[in-house]
């Protein structure tokens, strides 16, 4: 399919796209083969506690002697998964909720639009906050709370899309040819109009990642997980005198963060060209 | 014998994208005389837009002109430096784009945007003697002098049409070439418009191109019809000529498709298939494909145009009829 | 007996929502008859409400107010049609490239509604049937198409599988908007051919929607000229363009450009920039025969030769 390879070469054309899926798959195969990159395991104790990063220890040792490098190999693990299956989650409720918006329109769409506003209005943070504090720190909890606060904006984005693809002839013609509402929102409108939620998704993962990681850090994280945020936290108290046990998780979590914007950017080149690099037809 | 205005050989034009070359003209020659009009008609994407930015001079930075001659009004134009040619373009010689309907900012009036179009070429006018020009030509497109005060919103396809009309005609230019200009509109603008050029063309005594895929459109303004197909010029003759006895087996099919109030209602005959891959060299007839009286020889030899009866034609059936 | 039956058919679009700003009188009091069999051909310039007229006929649009009457049942009201009724009217657009799902398929973008529609029991026999469908309009060889995406087809090709699409589901009343205008000359006729050879076949009655008066001579059998939402005339196809009756046909007629016989032009008043519409004939501000009792009163709908209708006090002057 044409628009595929289309899609993949405007995506390579965008220098931070490139780089983005590097670091992506870097990223990936640390956190698929973690247990073979880490030397040692992320909750082995030793005495060698607080050492600075050496040949045995490349990133040091934290205060209780576990292997720093070990656990922020640990860490990419709990990070992506956050990022993506809270991003999935948005994702997922953003296109349904704005496709049925934008389609069935009137009073639904108006009540609709209304919640998604407030929303993009409220501090999402201190809902999120909240919601841990009263339900619990598991990790499970918090991609939820995440996907299910974050999902106002792919809404928005899929509500504008299936707004212009439903006044497309090919819709119409679906309609004239008796498809259900649902069929010709579910196989005309979301995949053809869900590309542009994707790349929003692909920040939103960069942003869970970080939300994650402030839970983590205000010791509101799921205390039996490895996280970046909650080695930050842990390493607080020692930072004065063992910057190391902080500033890698810290560096791992920018780098992330930045993969991810950077894949959004790859992906809105591939999505929105430029108009010179459009051919005039 | 009257002057040669315009005189193309032997032109190639070829656009590079993705690595791939597109031949949107090939080997196009033909002369235009003084007071003539030619109109160029033949299906979307056969090289007519391409053919005329090139006489003018404005081909987008991919496209790369082969081989080929073009004189203009006593200017190579080709060879021209581009500072020479800036201060002869619109001119000497001017152009009505296709598409233009929204050429114009859509945020500043239409007056001050032709007297700045103006001032550009006349540093010397003062502020009347523009907008009495402006008014002038204002007059002569049959518009009212309100539209100077008019946002281009505000105006309606027809009457943004007369204004990019105006426009090209704004430096009293000897040459134009209208591209598509009637297409957008309706039958009666359209109608009304066609008029309109038709005396422009007469009391300023312009010299110029028609292109259009309307047989029709072009029927009504030139003297001369150059049919070209997959950028190669298949047919040119007078404008009786090509209608009433079109030689080429296309110009054939092509008049043969336009519905005709007096014919009884049967079947439209059309020319099946499509336009051939343009990044694609040939050898052979271009048209051969969709060719009805296509021989073997047509797919083997490229047809040159031969010049029959002071018309030319490139086939080799030549003549026959289907 | 008609097929369909459209009453004083008014459709009013508005902008806003809440604030209703300003309304465009896209259909304003349209009645007209469509016998089974006929194409039946509707003519106007840009924006005199075609398009809207078939989506409305289509059910994909809900009328401001009228009746609509399909085979004697009432259609107007609501668009909820029941799936056999729903089955019988389908409607053909003008863009081809716009008419199909870019990222289906040619097969899937055919059996899916031939499925939807219970039209052959399996998927085999669909596949046959398309098959025979395409053979016919001269795809060769067929199989080769239906593996296809869209944008890997030409404008005709496309159109011409789109008519397929249509009449794969035989339906009763077709409505074709502007199916040729966005297509080179050369290949309209296939189109139109194979339009008119499967309307012919099926016996399915047409709404023949296009701006070209010439096609529209061509292959209709009645034909209605709309004006700003306003019928003007209504005749059969070979009175509207042999003897044109109201001004505007006229000038359309007139300004047709033809490479067969050279007519002369009416001439028309020029338009202002400002085009207020009062309470006249909607064709006054530029009609060349207008006088006194146009500015003040729109002439109303009469037949006033048989089987010809004309809005227009020329004829009503007593
Ligand atoms: N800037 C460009 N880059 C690459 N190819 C181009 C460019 N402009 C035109 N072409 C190609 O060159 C060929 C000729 O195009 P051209 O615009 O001259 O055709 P045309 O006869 O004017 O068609 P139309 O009637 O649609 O205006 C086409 O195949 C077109 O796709
Ligand atoms: N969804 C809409 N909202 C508001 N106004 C509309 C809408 N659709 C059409 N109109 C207006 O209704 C009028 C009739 O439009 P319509 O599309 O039916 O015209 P048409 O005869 O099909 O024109 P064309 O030949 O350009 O296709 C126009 O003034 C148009 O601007
Ligand atoms: S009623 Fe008057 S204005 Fe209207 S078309 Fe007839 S003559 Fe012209
Ligand atoms: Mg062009
Ligand atoms: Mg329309």
């Amino acid at each position: 399919m044409r628009f595929r390879t289309d899609f993949a070469k405007r995506y390579l054309s965008s220098r931070y796209g490139l780089a983005g899926l590097i670091m992506f798959l870097t990223m990936l195969i640390m956190a698929l083969f973690a247990p073979v990159i880490a030397p040692y395991k992320p909750t082995d104790i030793s005495h060698d506690m607080l050492s600075p990063p050496s040949k045995v220890h490349p990133f040091g040792t934290d205060h209780l002697g576990r292997d720093v490098f070990s656990r922020v190999v640990h860490g990419a693990r709990v990070s992506l998964t956050v990022g993506f299956v809270a991003a999935g989650l948005s994702a997922l409720i953003g296109i349904v909720i704005g496709a049925l918006s934008g389609y069935i329109g009137g009073v639904f769409d108006e009540v609709i639009s209304k919640i998604i506003d407030s929303f993009l209005m409220f501090p999402v943070f201190f809902l999120i906050l909240i919601i841990v504090a009263v339900f619990g720190r598991n990790l499970v909890y918090i991609m939820l709370v995440i996907g299910l606060t974050t999902w106002p904006s792919n809404a928005r984005i899929m509500r504008a899309q299936t707004m212009s693809i439903k006044e497309k002839a090919f819709v119409k013609i679906a309609r004239a040819n008796g498809e259900s509402p649902t069929r010709i929102i579910f196989t005309h409108i979301i995949p053809n109009g869900m590309y542009p939620v994707v790349a929003n998704s692909a920040m939103q993962i960069g942003g869970a990642i970080l939300t994650e990681a402030a839970l983590s850090f205000l010791g509101l994280g799921d205390p039996s997980v490895v996280s970046w945020g909650k080695m930050i936290n842990d390493a607080r108290s020692y930072m004065s005198f063992a910057w190391w046990s902080i500033v890698f998780p810290g560096i791992f979590t920018v780098i992330t963060v930045v993969t991810f914007s950077f894949i959004g950017d790859g992906l809105q080149q591939a999505l929105y060209p430029k108009l010179s690099e459009v051919r005039n037809e | 014998m009257k002057n040669i205005v315009l005189d193309v050989q032997d032109l190639s034009v070829h656009y590079r994208i993705n690595k791939k070359v597109i031949r949107a003209v090939e080997d196009v020659s033909f002369k235009v005389e003084e007071g003539d009009f030619v109109g160029i008609v033949g299906e979307s994407g056969s090289g007519k837009s391409t053919l005329a930015h090139t006489i003018i001079r404005l081909l987008p930075t991919n496209a790369m002109v082969v081989s080929g001659r073009i004189e203009l009004l006593g200017y190579d134009v080709l060879s021209l430096g581009e500072e020479d040619m800036r201060k002869i373009r619109w001119k000497e010689f001017s152009m009505v784009f296709q598409k233009s309907l929204n050429a114009l900012s859509p945020v500043h009036k239409v007056g001050n945007q032709l007297a700045d179009a103006m001032k550009a070429h006349n540093p010397n006018l003062t502020e009347e003697e523009i907008i009495d020009r402006l008014k002038q030509l204002l007059r002569m497109v049959n518009l009212p002098e309100r539209v100077l005060k008019a946002y281009p919103h505000q105006l309606s396809g027809g009457m943004m049409q007369r204004i990019m009309i105006a426009l090209a005609l704004l430096n009293h230019p000897k040459f134009i070439i209208f591209d598509e200009a009637t297409t957008a509109l309706d039958v009666v603008t359209q109608g009304q418009i066609i008029e309109e050029i038709k005396s422009l063309v007469k009391s300023l005594s312009l010299t110029g191109l028609v292109i259009s895929h309307d047989l029709g459109v072009v029927s009504e303004l030139c003297d001369e019809i150059v049919v070209m197909y997959a950028g190669r010029l298949v047919e040119h003759g007078t404008t009786e000529q090509i209608l009433q006895q079109p030689l080429h087996p296309y110009t054939q099919g092509l008049v043969r498709s336009l519905p005709d109030f007096a014919q009884e209602k049967k079947k439209l005959s059309g020319i099946p298939g499509n336009l051939p891959d343009l990044s694609q060299p040939v050898h052979q007839c271009v048209f051969a494909p969709r060719c009805p009286i296509a021989t073997e020889e047509c797919f083997k030899t490229v047809p040159s145009t031969e010049e029959i009866d002071g018309r030319r034609v490139a086939c080799l059936k030549v003549g026959a009829r289907i | 007996m008609s097929l369909l039956n459209v009453k004083n058919l008014k459709k009013y679009y508005s902008a806003g929502l809440i604030k209703k700003r300003y309304s465009v009188k896209a259909l304003d009091g349209v009645s007209f008859d469509v016998v089974p069999g006929e194409i039946f051909g509707v003519i106007g310039e840009s924006g005199c409400g075609k398009t809207t007229l078939g989506l409305v006929l289509s059910r994909l649009e809900r009328e401001t107010s009228g009746e609509i009457t399909f085979k004697g049942s009432k259609l107007s009201g609501t668009l909820k049609l029941d799936p056999e009724t729903r089955r019988q009217i389908q409607i053909i657009f003008q863009n081809p490239y716009e008419s199909f799902d870019p990222r289906l398929r040619i097969e899937q973008s055919l059996l899916l509604p031939m499925r939807i529609n219970h039209i052959c029991d399996n998927d085999a026999e669909r596949r046959e049937k398309i098959l025979g469908y395409m053979k016919d309009a001269g795809f060769e060889p067929p199989d080769a198409f239906l593996n296809r995406y869209p944008h890997e087809l030409s404008g005709g090709q496309l159109q011409r599988i789109s008519i397929i699409r249509a009449m794969l589901l035989k339906p009763t009343f077709l409505v074709a908007d502007e199916c040729v205008s966005m297509l080179d000359l050369s290949v309209r006729a296939s189109v139109v051919n194979l339009l008119l050879d499967l309307v012919e076949r099926e016996r399915t009655t047409v709404l023949f929607i296009t701006h070209d008066l010439s096609l529209a001579g061509h292959v209709c059998d009645h034909i209605m000229v709309l004006y700003l939402g306003k019928m003007v005339e209504l005749s059969t196809a070979k009175r509207i363009v042999e003897s044109p009756l109201h001004p505007y046909t006229r000038v359309l007629m007139s300004y047709s450009p033809s490479i067969f016989k050279k007519r002369e032009k009416i001439n028309v008043k020029k338009l202002g920039v400002e085009t207020a519409i009062g309470s006249g004939c909607v064709f006054e501000p530029r009609c060349p025969y207008s006088f006194e009792k146009c500015v003040e009163q729109m002439p109303p709908l009469i037949e006033i030769e048989p089987n010809h209708s004309v809005a227009c006090w020329l004829y009503l002057k007593t």
